[in-house]
């Protein structure tokens, strides 16, 4: 006898929650394999988070080497920031001990997707210990009256 | 798959009754950051180094020359394992369950694990608090002796949770230290926490002045391992360390 096991609304979840993770692991892999520095731009990507709260988005920005007055904080579109700054000093592939590529890095330069919508024009931003923090506050919607 | 894929090469005679600090890629690099500081600082050699066919195919050119990029240092008293790579997340249970078996078979007196714990406002964190944890009641005395917070419940994932269970497994006095740190910044001022604490349980005078002037080349320098690290650390749910545990099981 063949047993015909019916495939549950939980199975289905289940397996579309593995192809959606599967994709994710893809992309994040897509984007590691390009190197982190541009040595026509002299810049360097800093390592950046998205933290996505009730009412704000709080993006980070680890800035080491930063001089905080060049700090700039640009909208590209309603969902894209970018964020570049200057260095004080400038960096070469020898300070790493890496003799075989030539290049030196005076700035650093990301774009950071934001991943819910905000409003970019009220983001507050301060510089704490190299890290930069921008908080934007997020969109408000209709409001719904609770009868 | 069993462990014994994973081998311990040693080019010098490590003795039994060792004590060994393990410092593999984690949040904020802190135990990576650490060992490599006090590989640096007691001038350590290099004794030994992890080799498993499930590794990535690298190595770590220095002058040239191919290195693994897990290895352990040593000098007559004390040893030190240090990764220079993500580990994968797919295979770090084996890399780690590989390891302890070698300490185990070099009956190991003492395995020290130093990491760090996840805290989303690190950056406004003036003075950085250290927990610890430990395989077993007695080694967990010796954190509280020592006037080490006791990290009592929640949970831990990654490397430093391998280490303590592989370690209460084998019956191996085995501490975790965790210092308050940056998910996915490189943490040297987390580093020196835990290099402060691992001086007073060890007894030991590692300076890490130097540690916190270099801060900030060593977050430039750290920062595509840990964008490597941070990948693998979300493959294996790191971000499960901010849950709370459900049911009270007494």
């Amino acid at each position: 006898m063949v047993i015909v096991r019916r495939r549950s609304i939980f199975d289905i979840f289940r397996e579309y929650m593995e192809e959606l993770e599967e994709l994710a692991d893809e992309i994040i892999e897509r984007s590691m394999e390009r190197p982190s520095w541009d040595t026509n731009a002299q810049s360097l990507e800093p390592l950046f988070n998205v933290f996505v709260r009730s009412d704000r988005v709080i993006v980070t920005v680890d800035l080491p080497k930063a001089d905080p007055e060049s700090i700039r904080i640009s909208r590209i579109s309603d969902d894209l920031v970018e964020i570049t700054a200057k260095m004080r000093i400038k960096i070469r592939f020898e300070d790493f001990g890496v003799t075989h590529r030539k290049g030196e890095f005076t700035q650093f330069c990301c774009r950071i997707p934001l991943p819910v919508p905000v409003e970019v024009s009220e983001a507050k931003a301060r510089f704490i210990r190299g890290i930069l923090e921008v908080t934007f506050p997020r969109k408000r919607g209709y409001e719904i009256k609770v009868e | 798959m069993s462990g014994e894929e994973v081998r311990v090469i040693e080019y010098r005679d490590v003795p039994e009754g060792i004590r060994i600090v393990c410092g593999l890629p984690d949040i904020g690099l802190v135990g990576v950051i650490a060992t490599a500081h006090i590989i640096y600082k007691l001038k350590l050699k290099e004794v030994a180094y992890v080799d498993a066919d499930l590794l990535p195919p690298i190595v770590i050119l220095e002058n040239g020359l191919p290195k693994s990029p897990i290895r352990i240092f040593g000098n007559k008293d004390l040893f030190v394992l240090s990764s220079e790579i993500a580990i994968p997340s797919n295979i770090i249970n084996l890399i780690v369950k590989g390891i302890i078996d070698w300490v185990w078979k070099k009956k190991a007196e003492k395995v020290l694990t130093l990491g760090g714990i996840p805290v989303p406002n690190r950056h406004e964190i003036e003075k950085l608090r250290i927990f610890g944890a430990a395989s077993d009641e007695t080694t967990l005395k010796k954190l509280v002796e020592n006037e080490i917070e006791i990290l009592q419940r929640g949970f831990l994932v990654g490397p430093q949770a391998l280490i303590l269970k592989y370690c209460a497994e084998r019956s191996i006095p085995a501490m975790a230290l965790l210092a308050e740190a940056f998910y996915n910044y490189p943490d040297p001022e987390a580093s020196s926490v835990v290099i402060q604490a691992l001086n007073k349980i060890m007894n030991m005078n590692i300076d890490v002045s130097e540690l916190i002037e270099k801060g900030e080349e060593v977050r430039l320098a750290m920062r595509d391992m840990m964008r490597r690290t941070q990948t693998e650390l979300m493959r294996m749910r790191k971000s499960q360390e901010y849950d709370v545990p459900g049911f009270y099981i007494r």
